[in-house]
């Protein structure tokens, strides 16, 4: 993970020292926010990275003599197919063009976006496709954690 | 048990063969990054063809003196929705598809990180895009202020119609789409890696596309809120981008903050698609893999920092640091123009149509490149800004790398996405008769943006002697748009009775993972997978003799 990290460090310290070169040079108030502003989101992730990197174990992804049987296992859940995405980006476009045509539309549009963005994020926590959603604190009284969070404190991998 | 052996019929039970609506509650619900990706590039070529014609129209007018087709307003419009179409529904969403549907492929991945989130990014396209064009069905017609909406031309006062909100409403959706696109892209590289697939290990497409990404997260967020704060100033009062506060010059920057990392947002990609195809007809790994990719991180930091080079002419910009940053982002162009040279020298070298539209890629790019710097220097700019040499250079940078790049792609993984192969006889005919095309239509341009002939007139007098150019620029222009009939007779015939591709690397010389997988992939992707050893494990899986040899300069680890 270092290197994508540092990857997102290096595009910080360069957007930051240009920006501040730019400002000595320059005095300009928009362009010195943008690119000052630019350097802070790359900052933030790849300071994430870098932080995350450095309490992680190279992943097998990260190791050049990694075999592929490492990856084995859950990889997480992946959406076989769902309504949502479409509902919801409906819904938004409705509201954009409410900005167009008139405040109706614009309510309208909200009370829709409301109804498909609860839709899209609650599709797999209730109903008869639940398959996310088990608490922290159930899923640690079954003596089971999450293999990403295992991973992150150290702990081995529960077996079967 | 009853009850739940009555709720789920066996699956042989089930419709073997479903109807169209089962088709399309297929496509619309569909969450399957191949799918998504194809659908991408669908509706950018749709969006593509339909914005070809609005310049076909321009080209007519513009064939012989005084006013034959349109009005001038009418003029205004199609050069907008063009410049608009081009920028925004066609390149980035190319890029978008080939890259939804090849990169999971090439990093050993099942699919994306976020499905759902991707089909959104596309609903989100397809839907803003819809929205910008709904401005031609509206009675005052569509936007008509450039593609770059300059203040105070985009005010209320200046620009009343309902095409202008479209245009701005429409491209936050589409824009929004983008966004989450590239989040999506940057999640699933960092984190669904195949083991073994380590950073250096990645095909140069799927860096450039992590580079792009990266740069989209950056400009197009600029972009959202520079059009909001337009929205506020058109309908809510307010007034920031009022030319007493300085407004215009404001809209200037925030725009190309925006706009010029979007050009490396087009180009990038395709970058990509040429660094994958020269490999494979030259039989070669590529020439200096580390160098490409430091290449490409450093054009797109240095992209962020030139973006006032658009605005030389306003007298308002710091000349020598934009002039200085343009001319230093030539070096890692250049770079990587050595390294496909270096790729193609003495390789065994051969020309399928994928590979014909690397090399007009390469020839059209360089000369885009080269009028790149002429015009980062800003005493040549400002004899030229704003005339049809402008015109020329950034059709050539812009075709150039999206639109051969695109060509190449869809040649080259054509036997990828459909199992079949594209026709290569009528390929050869689409490349040269595109070729021939381009260059007779935006060649001449360079000598009437020379002569003075300035952009965005619907209109000349016989007597600026700007009829000959234009009348050849015109022909080259219909011959252009006819060059893309082949393509769309080869891909209709050759995605129902095309010649079958063979095993899963119908090239023979494929390098990255896409091509140990059948054609087309099963649903997540691999049935088995290589071991990855470098950064072209398809072919160390396929020339077991030879892998591990070749890729030592590559690999160093190995050694």
């Amino acid at each position: 993970m270092k290197v994508e990290g540092l990857v997102f460090a290096l595009l910080a310290i360069f957007l930051t020292v240009t920006s501040g070169l730019y400002w000595v040079l320059s005095r300009d108030v928009t362009g010195f926010t943008c690119l000052l502003l630019t350097g802070g989101l790359t900052f933030i992730i790849g300071y994430y990275l870098l932080f995350t990197a450095r309490r992680l174990e190279a992943r097998p992804e990260d190791r050049p003599d990694a075999e592929i049987s490492e990856g084995s296992g859950e990889m997480g859940f992946f959406s076989p197919h769902s309504w949502w995405p479409m509902a919801a980006a409906g819904s938004f476009a409705l509201t954009m063009m409410g900005i167009a045509f008139g405040p109706f539309l614009v309510l309208i549009g909200f009370v829709c976006v409301l109804v498909t963005a609860s839709g899209f994020l609650f599709e797999y926590y209730v109903g008869v496709n639940k398959t996310q959603g088990q608490t922290l604190s159930a899923l640690e009284a079954q003596g089971l954690r999450p293999t990403g969070m295992q991973k992150f404190l150290g702990e081995k991998p529960h077996q079967g | 048990m009853t009850l739940i052996l009555d709720a789920a019929p066996p699956i042989a039970n089930r419709r073997p063969n479903p109807g169209p609506g089962a088709k399309i509650v297929k496509i619309v619900t569909t969450t399957d990054h191949k799918t998504i990706g194809l659908m991408y590039l669908v509706t950018a070529f749709v969006f593509f063809l339909f914005s070809g014609g609005l310049a076909e129209i321009m080209r007519a007018e513009l064939a012989r003196p005084a006013l034959q087709f349109v009005s001038q307003e009418q003029y205004n419009q199609l050069f907008t929705m063009h410049g608009t179409i081009m920028m925004f529904l066609v390149a980035p969403p190319l890029a978008f598809g080939f890259a939804n549907f090849i990169m999971p492929l090439q990093i050993g991945a099942p699919d994306m990180s976020f499905p759902r989130l991707n089909a959104f990014g596309y609903w989100l396209y397809l839907f803003g895009g819809l929205t910008v064009v709904a401005g031609f069905l509206t009675p005052d017609g569509a936007a008509a202020f450039g593609w770059f909406a300059y203040a105070p031309l985009n005010d209320v006062i200046h620009s009343p119609n309902l095409g202008s909100d479209l245009w701005i409403v429409g491209l936050i959706t589409a824009g929004l789409g983008t966004i989450l696109g590239a989040v999506n892209f940057i999640t699933t590289i960092l984190t669904l890696r195949a083991p073994g697939m380590t950073m250096f290990r990645m095909p140069i497409f799927t860096w450039n596309m992590l580079v792009t990404s990266i740069l989209v997260l950056m400009a197009f967020p600029v972009l959202t809120a520079a059009l909001f704060a337009l929205e506020a100033d058109r309908h809510l009062g307010a007034h920031v981008f009022d030319v007493q506060n300085g407004g215009a010059i404001l809209w200037q920057h925030l725009f190309w903050f925006f706009g010029h990392p979007e050009v490396y947002i087009i180009a990038l990609p395709f970058f990509g698609v040429v660094s994958e195809v020269i490999p494979v007809f030259s039989r070669k790994p590529m020439f200096g893999y580390k160098g490409l990719v430091f290449a490409t991180i450093a054009i797109g930091a240095l992209s962020m920092t030139v973006w006032a080079h658009h605005m030389f002419a306003t007298g308002a910009v710091l000349l020598p640091f934009f002039s200085f940053m343009s001319f230093l982002i030539a070096v890692p162009t250049g770079v990587k123009f050595f390294n496909w040279i270096g790729t193609m020298w003495r390789g065994q070298l051969t020309f399928e149509t994928p590979m014909l539209f690397c090399v007009g890629f390469l020839f059209t790019f360089l000369l885009g490149g080269i009028t790149g710097v002429l015009l980062a220097s800003p005493p040549i700019d400002f004899h030229v800004t704003d005339t049809y040499f402008v015109v020329a250079h950034f059709h050539y940078v812009v075709f150039g790398t999206a639109i051969f790049g695109a060509f190449a792609g869809a040649y080259f993984w054509f036997p990828k996405m459909t199992g079949r192969m594209l026709n290569d006889r009528l390929g050869k005919v689409h490349f040269w008769s595109l070729f021939v095309g381009f260059h007779l239509t935006f060649g001449v341009q360079h000598w009437l943006g020379g002569e003075g002939m300035p952009r965005r007139v619907a209109d000349y007098y016989a007597s600026d002697g700007f009829t000959t150019l234009n009348t050849i620029s015109s022909i080259g222009a219909f011959a252009l748009g006819l060059s893309t009939l082949p393509f769309i007779y080869n891909v209709i015939v050759s995605y129902r009775r095309g010649e079958k591709a063979v095993g899963d690397d119908p090239w023979g010389f494929g390098n990255s993972l896409e091509w140990a997988t059948s054609c087309p992939p099963p649903r997540h992707n691999f049935v088995t997978m290589p071991r990855i050893r470098s950064e072209r494990p398809a072919f160390d899986l396929h020339y077991p003799a030879a892998a591990g040899r070749i890729d030592m300069h590559a690999t160093p680890e190995l050694r």
